[in-house]
C-alpha cells in the first residue's frame, strides 16, 4: 500500500516534498474528500512565451520531472497543424533576435520551425521622414561579429507557436487543457492534512481545478493571473494603431536573396516599417493614428499599395494630404512621384500587391507591471510588459523572461528550494525588470522624439542620427545591442 | 434629537444630503413626475437640511418638467437656492430701457438718462446706480450670461439645459465641442459694443467686478457644456477659458469679416492651443508618475525593501 502511494506521489510532486505529502496522502485515503490536483507549474496561456517556458522546463533534465500543465483558451491542434501555401504569409510576424533564436535552438524548438518561412535580415535602413537624416545599419568590413551578420530573423508568430507545440509533443509529459477558459483563480483550502490556503487554484471551464505550486501568467496584456496576484500594470496608450499587412514586392530586394534589408521610416504619425520575408514577400508594420488606420483598412488593394509606396517615398505633407482623400490615392501617388526626387536604392523596392485579407490593425500601448512575481505567481511576456513595436522587441523580451525564469526554476530545483516561493523567484525579477524597463523607456522616447514635426527637436535628432551613422564603432555597438549579441549593460 | 454636531460632521452631512439632492434633481430627465415627488419628500425628511428644503416648492410643484428645468437653469447648483436677483426692480427697469439706447449712445451716461426717461423716471434717477455707465455694462454682461442657458438650448437642441448630472455620458471631446459652440455664441452676442465697454472696464476700480463677471461667464459656459470635473483642472479650465474669451472679444473689435468668420477661426485656434498644452501637461504628469513608481519598482526588483 505504502509503495503504491509513494510511486503515485513521486509521479507528480518534486522529490524534495514527496516525503511530506506521503504522510498527508496516506491519511487522505481514509476520507472521501477529492484530492486536489497538484501541479508544480501551471502555465496559463499558450502563446510563444508560455509554450517556450514549458518547452524549456521539459527539455532540461533537471526540471523535466516537474509536473506541468498548460491552460489555453484556443484549440491548439489547429495551431499545431497550421499550414499555409508557400507563397502566402500570415500578417502577424515578429522579429527574433539571434539571442532568442539561440535560446529556441537550445531548447530544441528551432529545428521544428518551418525554416523555409523564416527570413534572416542583415541590414537596416532607418531614416527620418521629416529631414531625411538616415542611418544605415550595415556591417562594415571587419566589424561583423563572429556569430554572424544576422540582425534578426523575421518569422510568422504561428510558425513559432506551431514549432514549439511540435517540440512539446515530442518531449511529452505536459497536461494540456486546450479550449479551456480560466473561469476563476482562487486560493486553495486548508484541510486537516494539507494546507493549500496560499496556493493558487485555477478553475477552468468544465469544472476542473488545478492547484499550482507555481502559477505562471503568460496570458497576454489583460492577464487574469496578474489580476489574481493583485499586480498593477502602469503605462499609457499611444493613441496609435499598428496597421499590418503582407505585401508582394517587385523583386527580392536590392541586396538579393542573401542580403535582405529591413526598412523603417519615422513619420510624424509614427514609424512605418517594411520587413523582408522569403522571396518577394515583405511584411508591413505601420503605426499611425486610429483615423488613418481605419482609412487604410477601407482602401481597395490598388490604393492601399499606393499609400504604402508613398509612405516610403513622398514627403510627409504629401502623405498627410493623401490621407484626406477618400479614394484614388493610386492616381495621386503616380502624379506626385514624378515630382519627388529620391534615391530608389535607398528605399524598399516597389510594392506591387497586398495579400487579400491581411490588412489589419491593433492599438498600441505601453504597460509595465509593478513586479513580475508574487507568492507562487510569476508573469512572463505580455502579461508583464507591453511595448511599442517600433524596435520589434516585444517577442524577444518575452523570450528573455522565459529564459531567465526557466533558469531560476532550475536553480531552485537543484538547490531543493520551493519553486513557488518568492525567495526563489526573486532572482528572475531582479534579472529582468531593469532590462525590460530600460528597453520600454528607450522605445517610448524614440516614439515621442519622432512624433515632433517641427521645433528644436527635429534638427537635433537628425544631427544625432547622422552622428551615429558617421561613428562606426558606436553604430556597430547599437547593431549588436539590437541583435542582442552585444555586452549586457543592465 | 441628535447631539449638536461638530462643524466637521455638519459639513459631512451637508455633502451627503446634497449628493442625495443632486440625484433627486437629476430625476426629471428620466422619471415621471410622481416618482420625483415621492423621492424628494423622502430624502428631505431624512436630511432635514434647511437649504435643501428651500428647493422643495420647485420640485413638488405641479409644473411640467420643461418649466422646472427652465427655472433651475438660471443657476446651476441644485443644492442651493437661486442667488438673489442681480438688480433691484427699479434698477432693472431703468437699465433695461437704457439698454435699448446703447446702439445709439454706447455704454454712456446719456444712454442711462434716455433709459430713465423712457421708463418714466426723472433724468436724475440714474444716480441710484453708484457705478454709472459701468452698471450698464455689468447689466449687459449679466443678461448675456443668464441668457446663455436659453441659447445653449438653441445650440444643442432639447438637452441644452443639461447640468452636471446628465454628463456622465459626455466624452471629453464632446464637451470640448460644446465649449467651443457656447463660447462662440457668447462672444457673438457681445459683439460690436466692446470697444467702448472695454475702455470703461479697464479702469482700475472696475477691474475686479469685470474679472468676476468674466469668471462667472466661464463658469456658466463650462457648466452648460457639461464639464463636471472637480479636480484642480476646475481652476485651470476656468482661467484659460476667461483668457481666451477676453482675447476673442478684443479680436472681434477689429474683425470686419462676414459673420465674424475670422474671430471664430481665432477662437478655434486658441482652444486648440489650450488642448495641446493640456495634453502636454497630462503626458508630463503621467510620465513623471510612471517614472517615479518605476524607479521604486526597479529598486524593489533588486531586493531593496521599500
Amino acid at each position: 500500500m505504502e509503495a503504491v502511494v509513494r510511486r503515485k506521489a513521486a509521479a507528480y510532486v518534486c522529490r524534495s516534498c514527496t516525503r511530506q505529502f506521503q504522510r498527508q496522502l496516506r491519511r487522505n485515503y481514509s476520507n472521501s474528500a477529492p484530492r486536489p490536483d497538484i501541479y508544480d507549474v501551471v502555465c496559463v496561456g499558450g502563446g510563444p512565451a508560455g509554450l517556450s517556458l514549458l518547452t524549456a522546463l521539459r527539455a532540461n533534465p533537471v526540471t523535466s520531472h516537474l509536473r506541468v500543465a498548460l491552460v489555453e483558451a484556443q484549440d491548439l491542434s489547429k495551431v499545431k497543424s497550421w499550414k499555409l501555401p508557400p507563397n502566402k504569409y500570415s500578417n502577424r510576424c515578429s522579429s527574433l533576435t539571434p539571442t532568442s533564436a539561440l535560446f529556441l535552438d537550445q531548447i530544441g524548438a528551432w529545428e521544428h520551425l518551418d525554416q523555409t518561412r523564416v527570413q534572416p535580415y542583415h541590414e537596416m535602413q532607418v531614416w527620418d521622414g521629416v529631414t531625411d537624416a538616415r542611418i544605415e545599419f550595415d556591417w562594415a568590413p571587419g566589424s561583423a561579429p563572429v556569430e554572424g551578420t544576422t540582425i534578426a530573423y523575421m518569422n510568422e508568430n504561428l510558425n513559432l507557436t506551431s514549432g514549439l507545440l511540435k517540440r512539446l509533443e515530442q518531449l511529452g509529459g505536459v497536461s494540456v487543457f486546450e479550449g479551456a477558459k480560466v473561469e476563476n483563480i482562487t486560493f486553495g483550502e486548508e484541510t486537516e492534512d494539507l494546507d493549500l490556503s496560499q496556493w493558487p487554484v485555477v478553475h477552468i471551464s468544465g469544472g476542473k481545478q488545478l492547484t499550482a505550486r507555481l502559477l505562471v501568467g503568460a496570458d497576454g496584456a489583460n492577464s487574469p493571473v496578474r489580476a489574481f496576484a493583485g499586480i498593477d500594470a502602469k503605462g499609457w496608450d499611444y493613441d496609435r494603431h499598428g496597421v499590418v499587412a503582407t505585401l508582394e514586392m517587385e523583386g527580392e530586394g536590392w541586396g538579393g536573396e542573401h542580403t535582405k534589408i529591413a526598412y523603417q521610416r519615422f513619420l510624424p504619425t509614427g514609424p512605418v516599417a517594411m520587413l523582408p520575408m522569403p522571396g518577394n514577400i515583405a511584411t508591413l508594420v505601420w503605426s499611425t493614428t486610429p483615423e488613418n488606420a481605419s482609412l487604410l483598412k477601407r482602401l481597395p488593394p490598388k490604393d492601399f499599395v499606393a499609400m504604402v509606396n508613398a509612405a516610403f517615398r513622398l514627403s510627409t505633407v504629401d502623405l498627410a494630404f493623401m490621407h484626406t482623400q477618400g479614394a484614388d490615392q493610386d492616381d495621386e501617388y503616380s502624379w506626385r512621384l514624378q515630382h519627388t526626387p529620391f534615391n530608389s536604392r535607398a528605399v524598399p523596392q516597389t510594392v506591387v500587391g497586398v495579400q487579400e485579407g491581411t490588412v489589419a490593425s491593433f492599438p498600441l500601448k505601453m504597460r509595465h507591471a509593478d513586479t513580475y512575481i508574487g507568492e507562487r505567481v510569476a508573469l512572463v511576456g505580455d502579461a508583464a510588459h507591453t511595448i511599442h513595436p517600433l524596435a520589434g522587441q516585444g517577442l524577444n523580451q518575452g523570450q528573455g523572461d522565459v529564459q531567465s525564469l526557466a533558469k531560476t526554476i532550475e536553480f531552485a530545483v537543484t538547490h531543493g528550494q520551493d519553486i513557488g516561493s518568492i525567495m526563489s523567484l526573486e532572482s528572475y525579477v531582479s534579472e529582468r525588470y531593469t532590462a525590460n524597463h530600460v528597453l520600454l523607456g528607450v522605445v517610448d522616447k524614440l516614439h515621442k522624439l519622432y512624433s515632433a514635426e517641427s521645433g528644436p527637436l527635429v534638427p537635433l535628432r537628425s544631427l544625432g542620427l547622422n552622428a551615429v551613422n558617421a561613428l562606426g564603432p558606436l553604430k556597430s555597438f547599437f547593431m549588436k545591442q539590437a541583435a542582442g549579441s552585444g555586452t549586457k549593460i543592465f | 434629537m441628535r447631539p449638536s454636531p461638530t462643524p466637521l460632521r455638519r459639513a459631512a452631512r451637508q455633502i451627503l444630503s446634497s449628493s442625495f439632492t443632486t440625484i433627486r434633481a437629476a430625476a426629471p430627465a428620466h422619471r415621471s413626475l410622481s416618482s420625483i415627488t415621492t423621492t424628494s419628500t423622502g430624502s428631505d425628511c431624512t436630511c432635514g437640511n434647511g437649504r435643501t428644503t428651500a428647493r422643495r416648492p420647485q420640485i413638488q410643484s405641479n409644473q411640467n418638467p420643461q418649466q422646472q428645468q427652465q427655472q433651475r437653469s438660471s443657476y446651476h447648483s441644485y443644492d442651493h437656492p437661486s442667488p438673489p436677483a442681480s438688480f433691484t426692480p427699479v434698477e432693472e427697469s431703468i437699465l433695461s430701457a437704457a439698454y435699448l439706447h446703447v446702439p445709439a449712445h454706447g455704454f454712456t451716461s446719456s444712454a442711462l438718462v434716455a433709459g430713465a426717461r423712457d421708463a418714466g423716471y426723472l433724468d436724475i434717477s440714474p444716480t441710484i446706480l453708484p457705478e454709472g455707465a459701468f452698471t450698464l455694462i455689468r447689466y449687459h454682461l449679466v443678461k448675456q450670461r443668464e441668457g446663455l442657458a436659453a441659447r445653449a438650448r438653441e445650440v444643442f437642441g432639447g438637452e441644452g439645459h443639461v447640468g452636471a448630472y446628465k454628463l456622465g455620458g459626455l466624452s471629453e471631446g464632446e464637451i470640448k465641442g460644446r465649449v467651443e459652440a457656447l463660447m462662440w455664441k457668447a462672444s457673438r452676442e457681445q459683439g460690436g459694443y466692446w470697444t467702448v465697454a472695454g475702455a470703461i472696464m479697464a479702469q482700475p476700480s472696475y477691474v475686479p467686478p469685470s474679472l468676476k463677471e468674466l469668471a462667472l461667464l466661464s463658469d456658466e459656459i463650462l457648466f452648460l457644456a457639461g464639464d463636471s470635473s472637480v479636480d484642480p483642472s476646475w481652476y485651470t479650465k476656468r482661467v484659460s477659458l476667461s483668457t481666451i474669451y477676453a482675447a476673442a472679444e478684443l479680436f472681434m473689435t477689429n474683425d470686419h469679416s462676414p459673420e465674424f468668420m475670422d474671430t471664430r477661426a481665432f477662437l478655434n485656434r486658441r482652444l486648440r492651443e489650450v488642448n495641446e498644452v493640456g495634453g502636454v501637461f497630462r503626458n508630463m504628469r503621467e510620465w513623471v508618475g510612471f517614472t517615479a513608481t518605476a524607479g521604486v519598482n526597479v529598486l524593489r526588483s533588486k531586493g531593496v525593501r521599500i
